[in-house]
């Protein structure tokens, strides 16, 4: 999955799952303070990115890190990589 | 009425107001007090919190015509049901307002309200919930416990009263638990305390309010919301409403 393809799915979660408007869904928004999350609304957003990308993100520590949504997107391609690393060796 | 003449009346009203409040607190007293005898635990609470909002209806009513109080609602309710109700939050007097919902109710606050002598305490004795001295978990727990015991609950979730007509942005608790606990949420739109009381102001203003109780949104129709959306949803429907209320066509 290309970057490009994963900025676009985690802008969907947004849109269909927190109901934010497309226009305010930029890379460097704050995902707390400029989208309005709160910690508890992290939890929802993990679950609805699982869902998503049909991943297991429960035991990713690096999650504790992310504040934009620029955030999100390395994450997930990191995640991916690794994924892709683990199963080629 | 301008100010001076305000001022005159809240000369006049408060000493009538702690002697009221000291008589009414004294038959509420009397009331749990027979009511833990015959009934027990329970049935004691229950008759304390509907205690509390005779008491806030009695002295709202003291106020008339000074101040007047109008209730709308927008269907037949069940009251036997337990409902979480969520209201817009101008001033004080929204929390004695509250006492024209006929339930048994428990009012979700901050600190503060704890702090205010005998109204406080009382607050306290009727299990009211600080939101703010407790961890997540165990307020989800206490609250569904309430739920379950027939209790409804009252959110303000702009977590604070708002300046003004301005509403606040919601926190997501109150719709967290109306998703975990499946209870219809039933959105509150509450005019005029901002005149009556504003924040940062003791002066009581003649004015008028109203309360208009929305139509309980039944679990099924926003269970696929996440908290997040469910609490803008709702913030975005109160808003609407009271702009009909203030500004009608």
């Amino acid at each position: 999955m290309t970057k490009q393809e994963i900025i676009e799915k985690v802008n969907k979660v947004f849109e269909e799952s927190f109901e934010i408007e497309k226009d305010r869904l930029l890379p460097e928004a704050n995902i707390f303070l400029d989208l309005g999350l709160d910690s508890l609304d992290i939890v929802d957003l993990m679950v609805a990115l699982q869902k998503s990308f049909e991943v297991n993100l429960r035991n990713e520590e690096s999650i504790r890190n992310i504040r934009t949504l620029e955030d999100i997107y390395k994450f997930i391609l990191e995640f991916q990589e690794r994924k892709k690393g683990q199963s080629n060796p | 009425m301008n100010i001076a003449l305000s001022f005159v009346f809240n000369i006049f009203y408060v000493p009538w107001f702690v002697i009221i409040s000291l008589v009414l607190a004294f038959f509420v007293t009397l009331a749990i007090s027979f009511s833990y005898i015959s009934g027990g635990h329970r049935h004691a609470l229950r008759v304390f919190r509907f205690g509390i909002a005779w008491y806030a209806r009695t002295l709202i009513k003291f106020f008339y015509p000074y101040v007047r109080v109008r209730c709308e609602y927008s269907e037949k309710s069940d009251a036997t049901e337990p409902y979480i109700f969520v209201s817009n939050h101008r001033s004080f007097v929204d929390s004695y307002l509250l006492a024209y919902l006929p339930y048994e109710g428990v009012l979700i606050v901050n600190t503060w309200p704890f702090r205010i002598p005998v109204l406080g305490y009382y607050a306290k004795l009727a299990g009211y919930l600080n939101i703010n001295k407790m961890a997540p978990d165990v307020f989800f727990e206490k609250a569904r416990r309430l739920l379950e015991e027939n209790v409804s609950l009252v959110f303000f979730p702009e977590g604070t009263r708002s300046i003004g007509r301005a509403m606040g942005k919601f926190h997501g608790t109150a719709f967290r638990l109306a998703l975990q606990s499946k209870m219809p949420l039933v959105p509150l739109c509450v005019t005029g305390t901002e005149k009556i009381l504003p924040k940062g102001s003791l002066l009581i203003r003649p004015g008028k309010l109203t309360i208009r109780r929305l139509r309980a949104i039944p679990w099924e129709e926003y269970k696929d919301l996440t908290a997040f959306a469910l609490k803008n949803r709702i913030r975005r429907i109160i808003g609407e409403e009271l702009e009909r209320m203030e500004n009608p066509a």
